[in-house]
């Protein structure tokens, strides 16, 4: 890093190489390691170095550093602004720095720089320093608006430290110095007075009140005031609404710039715009063609616009002859761009112009290399035109040859160098014409246009003395004394007060010949550009080079500014032009225009002639020197060298100032004509829409007559048709009458016609009439007749009547005769007739009441009766259902005690079943043990098989049923003898036991008995108890109870008439069976004595 | 009696479609069985619809049988009656040396019921069980289970044997003819397969249609077939041999030896069988319409 560093700062001596293409890689190499580092060490370095050697190229990299770089660059300035010796070239370069408008260059407002700077020029008391700080502030103030206000008041006392240093002279500095200070201070104040009017306003009162400071008020600032408008914000604004950053805002630098210019009355810092100051007319058409050269890169332009660039080369011509016809000085102010916007083309083109030989024409570099010789005579020439002009302006003719001399004598001395005596004749021939021609300027002065304004005439007859004036200064004190632009500008008016010595009275004693106040004496002096330009033309044409005059006022300016020492260094700067086009036309010719600006080039060399001045200056002896400066009497200055130096950085200093105002133009410039493209393409649209209307008017001009047509037509057969309209009316009404006298007679036979049909009615009702009262007259009649009959038919019966009357009377005179006959016997028998029937009725009557009354009861006992009987009914219906209930119950009941009982069967005959199964074995075994017993045994078994086979006949589903077992038992019971025995055996065994049968009766009987002896007697008893009770009970006469008891089964089981029969006949059964087994069976004996039944009882 | 049980709770109405049955049957059941004479016909119609409660079951069999008579008041006398009537008889065959004391109960019960239908042989001529006799035992055993009383178990063995016999005897051997019908109706396919395989007509009939599934079902599911054959219908053991094959349908399908089958429906597993019955019943349900209340 540090190597690299060591680097970067050896290459900084490099950058002061002549070789374009090295000069372009040292400066890439510096931009790209400016750009990637960010530390401060290259920038001090390279601010350092441009402090040493004062490079331009490392002004134009330092100016244009980028962001991070701004608070090292401000750091340093301000470290080096507070080293005494450092501090110009600090300022300097803070110049260029703030003319360059970085976009970081309001910060600068944050670093203490501003401060310092502003301390400096509170403090300071070196006048360069405080002129070139005076002209950075000037530059700063717009950048800063809103941050300036913080600052503000140090800017006013700056003002009036610097504008009462004018006239004190607080320093002893010399008057040259004093002239740059008050044209600055006059800058500061159009500044601060078109930015903070109020503010400054109220300073002015506040510090001029003061009466030290009258002096001052009265010398420098009343002028100046003067020199301005009332500012709008004076009336509208206060104090803090111009503060007020919102103001601002909507301001760009350049509009800041204007602004102030605009209340400005004086013509260098006024501006053109908005009718502050007219302008001629055709300044304003080549403001519209400037920016064919303006905005895009001239240089690209006079390429590619060879044609275009001869003529504006012609053009500058005459500009140029028109210039040099008012002053020839002026040509120097072509180098320096005026403030007025009218002459700004002027030195553009002038320039490009004399930049066009060096580059584009071959032909051209010659003539530039000729201009030592050449130039000088053009000069002269255009010097005494201008003196012409002079001349025609003044009144008094010997000023003008004063001047003429004063201008001449410089000039003449710098050319008793050249080697040409034609010169001199050539200057004697000019100045012979112009006495000669002085008579037809005279004339062509009618010819003036008097309507443009003096302060355009002002213009351009100032300027052309400003630069002039600046060139005689650079070049010698009494010119500068003389025409000084800065005095001029500053005091128009106040000729002489700065200015001392006698020689310096001439000049300012024509100066008020311009001054506006003056005007009115002068008007005839009154030039119009126009005829300057005839002129300048004519003069052109009489010019031994017409040819090329562009290049003339400006190379002639360096002639005259620096009469030997510029010829050396033009000559020198066009060879080494040469080489380098040469070099360029080796590369490739006309790429070699990649070379720094024009105005770079410029300052390049202002710069260099200054320094090739300086050594030409040291080589020259001293008297020639201080012969020149003593030649016009002025004050000899202490150090000269140091004075013209520093007089010539002031004047670069200015120069950069006016040219960054330029610029500030420039940019404005651009807007306005973007608004003026803007305002033309409207006014095409607005003459196309015009077009359009005229057309559109055309049109409706045409529809109108075509509408008058239609409209004629319309009314002639609307005519037409009125007349039809008539005589189709008459006939209406012609027929309407025919038709009314057709409806009157109408209406009359109509009338008519019901007149008789009334008639009609009248008579055919008088005939109805007629009618009826003939069937009424008949019908009468008729009645009559009847009426007739019948009374004759009554008058026979009345007749009749009478007669049966009579006969009546006769026979109730008769039975009356015979009642009072008859008498009153028949009555009593009536009577008692009548009560004998009276007492029977009533008799009658009260038995008829007495049946009536026992009906009744009778009635009541039945209705009684019924009722009982209802309930008798239903209490029987329930009793039967109770009864059914009973019923039903005692079913489940019984069939419950049946189902027993059956199974007391079932089980008694599985019992005898086995019983006779054992039996059976046991006879078997006793077959073969007693045979003797047998035949006995026969005997008794013979009576009772047949039982058992009667019992297994009669009840014949059981023994069927009861297995075939029986088989075996029923083999014994075979005999049917037996069947038929039981019916009569059964009333034998009550009768009486008949032998054998005897015990087996008794069994029988003892069964019946309630069987307390033996087992099978009690079974049986219960048996039998549960079937009868009470046949039980009664153990006496067995046979009947028997049959009792079958009797009461009988009846009790008589819903099943077969059951019954099976019970009766099983009764039997049993009863057999029970015999049987007494009987037979051999234990009966046994079981009768009782031990046996006891012992099984227990 | 019971038709007024709809406004007594009007969440009954969803008990059946919980599953919760028989909530509301019971209390019904119970207002029947309060009836003084008792109506059998209700009764029985009841236990045709609703399974009846297992605490009840005995009560109402004995009543639909016609054990114990309509009339609760005669109830004691009777029981008594047949008390003493099993008594007697078993007391006899005892004394007849039928039966002894390590005779099982259901050689007794034989026994007596051949005693009382005076079917009883011979001591000497006693002989193996026939086929009857085999199916009067079957049912006694399974009765034998449900109940504990061994007088009540008699007298139910014996009535429900006579009631099946009267009620059914004739319509039992058409009972094949019926499941076959049924089962064309359920599933086709099992049929045709059982046809041609032969099994058709080697089902258990016996087994099923005389013992009414007695020693084929668990006792628990039994019951409640025999709660419909008791209230009277003889067509739930169609579907229940039905549901049996439908359920085992897989297993059927897979035989095709017609005794392999027999023995598979002899010995059925014992589990499943309550779904069996239950689906029976639904079917019975289906295909009989649900039995309602003559009155």
């Amino acid at each position: 890093m540090s190597r690299e560093q060591l680097n970067m700062g050896d290459l900084l001596p490099l950058l002061e190489t002549s070789d374009l293409r090295q000069l372009d890689e040292i400066k890439g190499l510096i931009n790209e390691h400016l750009n990637t580092d960010r530390g401060s060490v290259l920038l001090n370095g390279l601010v350092d170095y441009f402090l040493e050697t004062n490079s331009t190229q490392a002004v134009h990299i330092l100016s244009s550093v980028r962001e991070p770089h701004d608070k090292h660059l401000f750091d340093k300035m301000n470290e080096c602004m507070a080293k005494a010796p450092c501090r110009l070239p600090t300022l300097t370069l803070l110049g260029h720095v703030v003319r360059k408008q970085p976009s970081w260059i309001h910060k600068i407002t944050r670093y203490p720089l501003l401060l310092s700077l502003l301390k400096c020029l509170k403090v300071n008391t070196d006048v360069v320093v405080l002129i070139t700080g005076v002209l950075v502030l000037i530059t700063l103030l717009p950048m800063i608006p809103q941050a300036g206000k913080q600052h503000l008041y140090e800017f006013f006392d700056i003002f009036g430290r610097l504008a009462s240093w004018n006239l004190r002279n607080l320093g002893h500095v010399p008057e040259v110095y004093l002239i740059h200070l008050h044209a600055s201070v006059y800058s500061l104040f159009h500044r601060l007075y078109g930015m903070y009017p109020c503010n400054f306003v109220s300073y002015l009162r506040s510090h001029y009140s003061m009466k030290e400071n009258m002096d001052t008020f009265e010398e420098v600032v009343k002028p100046m005031l003067e020199h301005v408008r009332i500012h709008p914000e004076l009336v509208t604004g206060t104090k803090d609404h111009e503060l007020d950053p919102s103001r601002w805002k909507k301001f760009e630098i350049h509009d800041i710039v204007i602004e102030c210019a605009k209340v400005s009355l004086d013509p260098k810092e006024a501006s053109c715009e908005e009718g502050y100051a007219s302008m001629p007319e055709h300044f304003c058409a080549h403001l519209q063609q400037r920016p064919a050269d303006c905005t895009a890169s001239p240089y690209g332009d006079f390429h590619s616009s060879y044609g275009n660039t001869l003529i504006l080369c012609e053009f500058n011509a005459t500009y140029g002859f028109k210039d040099s016809l008012w002053s020839p000085s002026s040509q120097c102010g072509m180098a320096t761009p005026p403030s007025s916007c009218g002459m700004s083309p002027n030195p553009e083109l002038s320039q490009s112009a004399s930049h066009l030989p060096t580059r584009l024409y071959t032909g051209g570099r010659y003539e530039l290399a000729l201009s030592g010789c050449v130039w000088p005579v053009l000069y002269f020439k255009s010097l005494h035109t201008s003196c012409v002009f002079f001349s025609d302006r003044l009144t008094k003719p010997f000023y003008y040859y004063k001047i003429l001399f004063i201008f001449i004598l410089p000039l003449e001395i710098s050319l008793y160098n050249f080697p040409s005596s034609i010169l001199s004749a050539a200057i004697t021939e000019e100045l012979l014409k112009l006495t000669e021609e002085k008579r037809d300027l005279a004339g062509l002065r009618g010819f003036d246009s008097p309507f443009f304004s003096t302060t355009e005439t002002l213009t351009g007859a100032q300027e052309k003395p400003l630069p002039s004036s600046i060139l005689g200064s650079s070049i010698r004190d009494p010119h500068n004394t003389i025409s000084t632009p800065d005095k001029i500008e500053i005091t128009p008016g106040d000729r002489g007060r700065v200015s001392r010595g006698p020689s310096q009275e001439h000049p300012w004693s024509f100066q008020p010949v311009f001054m506006p106040i003056e005007h009115p004496t002068h008007s005839h002096l009154h030039r119009s550009p126009s005829a300057p330009e005839d002129e300048a033309l004519k003069y052109s044409f009489c010019s031994p080079s017409p040819s090329k005059p562009p290049p003339l006022p400006y190379e002639a300016l360096f002639d005259l500014a620096l009469p030997r020492a510029a010829s050396l260094f033009v000559g020198r700067k066009t060879s080494e032009i040469r080489g380098d086009v040469g070099k360029q036309g080796e590369e490739g010719g006309i790429e070699g225009a990649v070379s720094a600006s024009p105005l770079e080039v410029l300052d390049r060399l202002v710069q260099q002639g200054g320094d090739a001045h300086d050594k030409v200056l040291k080589r020259l002896p001293l008297p020639s020197k201080s012969a020149d400066w003593t030649h016009f009497g002025g004050s000899v200055p202490l150090d000269e060298l140091h004075t013209l130096r520093s007089q010539l950085l002031l004047l670069h200093n200015q120069l950069l100032y006016e040219r960054y105002k330029r610029e500030q133009h420039a940019v404005r410039n651009r807007r306005l004509l973007r608004r003026i493209i803007n305002a033309t393409a409207l006014e095409e649209q607005n003459n196309a829409m015009k077009d359009q209307l005229n057309l559109q008017s055309v049109d409706i001009m045409s529809l109108r007559e075509s509408l008058q047509v239609e409209q004629q037509r319309y009314r002639q057969l609307w005519d037409d048709r009125e007349t039809v309209v008539t005589r189709l009316h008459s006939q209406i009404r012609q027929l309407q009458q025919a038709r009314d006298d057709y409806y009157t007679k109408n209406q009359e036979l109509q009338s008519k016609l019901q007149e008789c049909q009334k008639r009609i009615g009248e008579m055919e009702a008088e005939l109805q009439k007629a009618n009826n009262k003939v069937c009424h007259t008949g019908h009468l009649l008729n009645q009559l007749t009847a009426k007739l009959s019948s009374s004759e038919s009554i008058q026979q019966q009345l007749s009749f009547l009478n007669k049966q009357l009579l006969l009546l009377g006769e026979a109730h005179k008769l039975c009356v005769q015979e009642l009072h006959q008859a008498g009153p016997d028949t009555s009593k028998e009536v009577q008692m007739l009548q009560t004998s029937w009276g007492k029977e009725t009533e008799h009658l009557k009260q038995n008829l009441l007495l049946q009536s009354q026992k009906l009744d009861a009778a009635q009541q006992r039945v209705a009684e009766l019924e009722t009982q009987l209802a309930k008798k009914e239903h209490l029987i219906a329930e009793q039967k259902k109770f009864l059914e209930d009973v019923k039903a119950q005692a079913k489940g009941e019984l069939q419950a005690s049946e189902s027993r009982y059956q199974a007391q069967r079932r089980v008694t005959l599985a019992l005898q079943t086995e019983l006779l199964q054992l039996y059976s074995r046991l006879e078997t075994e006793d077959s073969s043990a007693t045979a003797s017993a047998l035949p006995a045994e026969e005997d008794r078994k013979s009576p009772q098989s047949p039982r058992g086979n009667g019992s297994t006949l009669l009840p014949a589903q059981p023994m069927a049923s009861s297995s075939p077992a029986n088989s075996v038992n029923g083999n014994r019971d075979t005999p049917p003898p037996f069947l038929v025995e039981p019916p009569p055996h059964r009333p034998h065994s009550p009768l009486g036991p008949p032998g054998p049968l005897v015990p087996s009766d008794t069994p029988l009987t003892v069964g019946s008995y309630p069987s307390t002896k033996s087992f099978l007697g009690m079974r049986a008893r219960e048996l039998f108890r549960n079937k009868s009770e009470s046949q039980c009970d009664e153990d006496e006469a067995p046979p009947p109870r028997l049959t009792g008891l079958s009797q009461g089964l009988k009846t009790e089981l008589c819903v099943e008439p077969t059951a019954k029969s099976t019970s009766k006949n099983k009764g039997c059964v049993r009863q057999s069976q029970w015999c049987n087994y007494f009987n037979y069976h051999p234990l009966s004996a046994f079981l009768k004595k009782g031990p046996l039944k006891d012992a099984h009882l227990g | 009696m019971y038709e007024p049980r709809v406004p007594r709770n009007f969440r009954s109405a969803y008990y059946e479609k919980v599953g919760f049955r028989g909530v509301e049957e019971k209390k019904s059941l119970e207002i029947l069985l309060k009836d003084n004479p008792l109506d059998v016909e209700k009764l029985s119609t009841f236990s045709q619809r609703f399974p009846l409660p297992s605490m009840y079951r005995i009560h109402v069999w004995k009543v639909l049988l016609g054990i114990l008579p309509p009339h609760s008041d005669s109830h004691a006398l009777v029981s008594r009656y047949h008390l003493e009537q099993f008594e007697d008889v078993s007391g006899a065959l005892t004394a007849m040396r039928f039966v002894h004391a390590s005779t099982p109960a259901t050689e007794l019960y034989l026994r007596m019921y051949q005693l009382e239908s005076r079917q009883l042989p011979r001591r000497s001529e006693l002989r193996p069980p026939d086929d009857e006799d085999e199916n009067f035992l079957a049912i006694g055993r399974a009765m034998e289970e449900i109940v504990d009383d061994p007088v009540d178990c008699y007298w139910l063995i014996r009535c429900f044997v006579n009631q099946f016999k009267l009620k059914f005897g004739d319509s039992i051997p058409h009972l094949p003819k019926s499941l076959e019908h049924f089962l064309s109706q359920e599933d086709a396919a099992l049929l045709a397969h059982l046809k041609t395989s032969g099994a058709l007509h080697s089902l258990p009939y016996c087994l099923w249609f005389r013992r009414c599934f007695a020693g084929c079902l668990p006792e628990s599911s039994l019951q409640r077939v025999w709660d419909k054959v008791i209230s009277g219908s003889c067509k739930i053991l169609v579907f229940v041999a039905v549901e049996i094959l439908l359920s085992y349908k897989i297993m059927l399908m897979g035989m095709s030896d017609p005794d392999g089958v027999y023995n598979f429906l002899s010995n059925l597993p014992q589990e499943n069988t309550d779904a069996i019955v239950t689906k029976a019943i639904d079917l019975w349900h289906k295909h009989c319409g649900t039995p309602m209340h003559s009155v």
